[in-house]
């Protein structure tokens, strides 16, 4: 299968008998050979892994079962995830020494359980706390639509991998924006779905109170395949939902509410690029309603505090043993953090229930809300100040001023790539629903994704593989 | 409340042995910013209005 094969064309080609899981397998871990040292997408690959499941999946798929609905598909996790037998970095020098891991995280069991293929783990801003996908001890990730580019992070190995069509599916973790800011500077189709809906256990935390994890891809039916096949409780995971499972790849193609998606302004105004292609897709779903979300700065506020406090008491015997280990940058946000009052800690979690009450009752009148993925394009890798609203400020935090006021109280977004005339990076937008809707979200991505208003090409210097 | 400038390094003397965090020279100048930038989110949050009823978020259930 070629490098911009999708999850579900490979399925599709493996049930049919045109070509095998191990043939799959291969022809993708020979991509990331040829390509990774120059994209920095993945740390280690896992290929005797890989082509055992792949027989099993061929197995079945030739004796007439059911190998499962990713039959042979490809994909990768950052390095965040178990890995049973490898040691879980979490973009870390300090991890390192740990011991490898006795378990699989709890996705990767449930996605090879559907039959695919986990093909290696990926690059990843050290410990989660990035936006940029750089990371000082593995080497940046670079954006395979321009090497010189970031990726954004922290999932950035997760969006150059799928960018360059070294596989069709990874999967990252999105606490403030890590999934989105990657997906929108790599021009991916990214899903953090709603806080507590997918299981986080065996995975290496960041700050509890935001941590999601969610796949990344080339297209909205391989995100619904993913996010299908990993939903379920978990009991290993507190904060997991009790709701029954709710499907959402027979319902892609139903339609979308018109007259019920509005475009978010006020704060997510943003500038003339982010409005522009927040334009495009709202004509393209026929909206021309706005809406104000009230108080999204001190949510970015609140989040950004919580993320501080919960980051420093996860990290503290490690500042206090091995501080010199962490990319600085990390280390003197954590260490501030450490010293942070906990009345303003309190103070925004009192206002994390407050902002729920009132989106809430912001959805009874709409289904969904556009609002840019992130302030730009993917800045240059190491450019450390940018212009935001004409204001020069640090590129790192500030990718996730759009996302982050909106996984602050968990609500399931998918970014979706816009790719505007004679732009050569795209930009993405996130089509946010209501609590447990990812099926809306998902619905409105694959209609703009039919419509040809999105898409998300594998790079053209990677796509001939 | 409004943003006030602060002595950050006096907060760092005083919470780093207290937290029995080593504070090494060149760790100051990142956390005095990062203070700054956290003070500065604290003060807009403080411009909230919240009762005294407001519930935290996070809920536990025995």
């Amino acid at each position: 299968m070629k490098a911009t094969a999708s999850a579900a064309e490979i399925v599709e080609a493996i049930i049919g008998g045109k070509t095998t899981a191990r043939t799959v397998a291969q022809e993708a871990l020979e991509r990331i050979a040829k390509h990774n040292e120059r994209l920095g997408a993945f740390t280690e690959m896992t290929p005797a892994r890989a082509l055992r499941q792949a027989d099993i999946v061929d197995g079945l798929a030739q004796g007439g079962g059911t190998p499962g609905p990713l039959a042979g598909v490809p994909f990768a996790v950052k390095n965040l995830f178990d890995v049973k037998g490898l040691v879980t970095r979490a973009g870390s020098k300090i991890n390192r020494r740990n011991e490898p891991a006795a378990q699989d995280s709890t996705l990767v069991r449930r996605l090879e359980a559907a039959g695919a293929v986990l093909v290696g783990t990926l690059n990843m801003g050290e410990y989660a706390y990035d936006f940029t996908g750089e990371n000082i001890h593995d080497g940046p990730s670079r954006n395979p639509h321009d090497l010189d580019h970031m990726t954004g992070g922290s999932s950035g190995g997760s969006g150059a991998a799928v960018a360059a069509g070294l596989v069709p599916l990874t999967l990252g973790s999105d606490t403030n924006g890590s999934i989105r800011v990657p997906a929108s500077l790599c021009g991916l189709f990214g899903l953090k779905p709603t806080y507590g809906r997918l299981s986080r256990a065996h995975t290496f935390p960041f700050v509890s109170s935001f941590d999601h994890l969610g796949p990344l891809g080339r297209s909205v039916r391989d995100l619904a395949l993913a996010y299908d096949a990993m939903q379920g409780y978990d009991a290993a995971d507190p904060v997991m939902t009790r709701r029954v499972n709710e499907p959402t790849l027979a319902r892609l193609k139903h339609s979308i509410p018109p007259g019920r998606i509005a475009v978010a302004d006020g704060y997510f105004a943003g500038d003339a690029a982010t409005q522009a292609v927040v334009a495009h897709v709202a004509k393209a779903v026929g909206s021309t309603r706005t809406i104000t979300i009230p108080d999204a700065q001190e949510a970015r506020a609140a989040a950004f505090l919580i993320t501080m406090v919960e980051g420093a008491a996860l990290h503290l015997d490690r500042l206090r043993e091995r501080p010199h280990d962490f990319d600085p940058e990390v280390r003197d946000r954590l260490l501030a953090g450490a010293m942070i009052p906990a009345v303003w800690v309190q103070r925004a979690q009192k206002l994390r229930r407050a902002y729920r009450e009132t989106l809430l009752k912001l959805f009874e009148g709409v289904d969904v809300i556009l609002a840019p993925s992130t302030p730009m394009r993917a800045p240059k890798i190491g450019q450390k100040t940018a212009l935001f609203g004409g204001i020069e400020l640090p590129v790192r935090p500030n990718l996730g001023i759009f996302t982050q006021p909106i996984s602050f109280i968990g609500l399931p977004v998918v970014s979706v790539p816009v790719w505007l005339p004679g732009e050569k990076l795209p930009l993405g937008v996130q089509i946010i629903a209501a609590p447990w809707r990812e099926d809306i979200a998902l619905r409105v991505a694959h209609h703009l994704e039919q419509s040809g208003a999105v898409a998300a090409p594998v790079a053209r210097e990677f796509a001939d593989d | 409340m409004s943003y006030k400038p602060f002595d950050a390094e006096a907060l760092i003397d005083a919470a780093a042995p207290m937290l029995q965090l080593q504070i090494a020279p060149e760790y100051r100048a990142g956390i005095k910013q990062n203070l700054k930038t956290a003070a500065k989110m604290a003060a807009i949050l403080e411009k909230v209005k919240l009762e005294d009823d407001a519930e935290p978020a996070p809920v536990f259930q025995p």
